[in-house]
């Protein structure tokens, strides 16, 4: 399921960097990726100039594709927002996902099944995104099936 | 094992002020500030031109939109300095999380190298017009590119996500998290400076409250304040002819996460992992256990923060904060609790951030607490922000025998 608001949906846009260039392109396209290190290959996210697990300061990361499969680790109902663009989406899910392919990356989304969606702990997700903007899309979750 | 820190109750805390804790003053946060100062250097019976060492925490914790300008949304240990004493010989701001013990630490180890001889140490908060955390910003570059633009934002959903994965994980209730808050105001409501002074909270209140993200509420949240508060220190030695009984400080320790995380992402895993380290750092700086403790004053800016710092501390297991605080358990008028929320805290003074723990440590511990004071208390611990990221402080009203001979004496 992917939600599609009219551009632009009012919601704050991520400004691409250096470093985050290749990951908004991806997502542009509905592809989650995490970063790879050139040196150890371990992933991360989001990239940073120095890699964690290896110290490398020159990790010249690659935006690599992944399945955006996960489990939540925690979530909340978000009832206030402090941000355009969001009033009319209240109230919101957001989950904190622990990711199948590198358990140590954890990444934060709107779940976009509504507030009553059925949720505990170790929820299957996988990754849907949401356009923004022409050219942007910011990624989410929506419950998936056990595998 | 660490070599024990040579500053171990060589400093002491020699006078303090607290402003008025309000909604928003009537006077710019500088003059507040300034005559904060000045009444906490007269309190140490000093004048500000003994005063040659300056520290603060100048975070101003916001979301939102609002500049920060010296001497009106923050107030930098320059910007006092200047109007103080100019030119003193150590003048410095902390500028990470856990402010009162990165402060107070940078204080104490400027005392205990000579580099300066009274250090004030200060903290200044503002409470903005507008919305506190409320932002117009139509992009977000840096690390909030990763989560505004999903709807992650702000410290209610950074809060909420931690705290339910320990509801989910230990099945905390509702009723226990009451605990903490009606505890917190009832001290606060006995508190003359405080925002809440004379407005104690009930449970039914907390519960009727709606969620703001769940499964927290707006009273589980301090709230925004103007006011200031000071500390002078000094060391033991010159304490000892000013006129409070000294507080020694016997050691500090600040958190560090296990790894790198996304803005404002608190997993209770990275927490606890950091945090029980902080403290065996802390126990090995004081030289002394949580067993040896009088008093324990935790951290609250969030209620569920409480939960945390006691088993972060080891005074309940992991996992067993809720349980320790129900029935009474911290209920500072029931003989035998363990009374940690008896500042007040952030809950029951207003946005202070570590300011009333470390009050409350120096007033029991010097003796000066008035009505509130209790029997026996020659030890404190005071905590700040969170375990990972925050830090905490242990006093002393007796410095412990020296362990060393210091062969420059």
């Amino acid at each position: 399921m992917t939600s599609s608001p009219p551009p632009s949906s009012g919601r704050p846009l991520p400004v691409p960097d250096a470093l985050s260039a290749p990951y908004w392109a991806a997502a542009a396209r509905h592809v989650l990726t995490l970063s790879r290190c050139s040196d150890c290959g371990t992933l991360t996210h989001p990239p940073d100039v120095v890699c964690d697990a290896c110290g490398s300061t020159d990790p010249r990361f690659t935006a690599v594709p992944v399945d955006g499969r996960g489990v939540v680790r925690s979530w909340t109902v978000v009832r206030q927002s402090f941000l355009p663009g969001f009033a009319d989406l209240l109230p919101f899910v957001l989950v904190d996902v622990e990711l199948t392919e590198q358990p140590d990356v954890r990444l934060v989304g709107r779940l976009l099944d509504g507030p009553d969606a059925p949720l505990k702990t170790g929820s299957p997700v996988r990754v849907a995104f949401e356009d923004l903007a022409e050219g942007v899309a910011v990624p989410a979750f929506v419950l998936a099936e056990s595998a | 094992m660490s070599a024990p820190n040579r500053a171990r109750d060589e400093v002491a805390i020699v006078g303090y002020a607290q402003s008025p804790v309000v909604r928003h003053a009537d006077r710019s946060l500088g003059a507040l500030t300034l005559d904060t100062a000045r009444a906490a250097i007269a309190d140490a019976g000093l004048t500000p031109d003994q005063v040659d060492g300056f520290v603060t925490a100048s975070l101003f914790p916001t979301s939102g939109e609002h500049a920060v300008v010296d001497g009106v949304s923050v107030v930098s240990a320059d910007w006092l300095a200047a109007r103080l004493n100019p030119n003193p010989r150590y003048a410095a701001n902390f500028s990470g999380l856990g402010q009162i013990p990165g402060s107070m630490a940078m204080a104490v180890n400027a005392v205990a190298s000579g580099a300066a001889e009274h250090v004030l140490v200060h903290r200044a908060l503002h409470n903005p017009a507008g919305s506190y955390h409320g932002t117009r910003a139509a992009e977000f570059r840096g690390g909030l590119q990763w989560t505004a633009p999903q709807g992650f934002f702000g410290p209610l959903a950074m809060i909420g996500l931690t705290y339910n994965e320990y509801v989910q994980r230990y099945g905390a209730s509702r009723e226990a998290l009451a605990e903490v808050v009606v505890e917190a105001r009832k001290n606060g409501a006995r508190l003359p400076w405080s925002h809440w002074s004379g407005r104690p909270l009930t449970a039914e209140q907390y519960l009727a409250e709606p969620m703001l993200a769940d499964p927290i509420g707006r009273f589980d949240c301090d709230i925004p304040v103007d006011g200031a508060a000071a500390f002078v220190l000094t060391t033991a030695e010159r304490a000892r002819d000013l006129p409070h009984r000294p507080v020694h400080v016997s050691g500090y320790a600040s958190g560090a996460p296990p790894r790198r995380r996304l803005p404002a992402h608190w997993p209770l895993d990275d927490i606890m992992a950091a945090g029980t380290e902080m403290a065996d750092r802390l126990w090995a700086a004081a030289g002394m256990g949580l067993d040896e403790i009088d008093l324990l004053q935790v951290y609250d800016g969030f209620s569920p923060l409480v939960f945390l710092w006691l088993e972060a501390l080891g005074r309940c297991p992991v996992g067993e904060g809720h349980h320790y605080v129900r029935d009474g358990g911290i209920d500072s008028d029931r003989p035998g609790a363990d009374p940690v929320l008896l500042s007040g805290g952030s809950l029951g003074n207003g946005r202070m951030h570590g300011v009333p723990q470390l009050l409350e440590c120096y007033l029991q511990v010097s003796g000066r607490a008035g009505e509130r004071q209790r029997d026996g208390v020659t030890t404190a611990l005071s905590c700040h922000s969170s375990p990972h990221l925050g830090g905490a402080l242990v006093y002393s009203a007796h410095p412990q025998p020296a362990t060393h001979h210091d062969p420059r004496t």
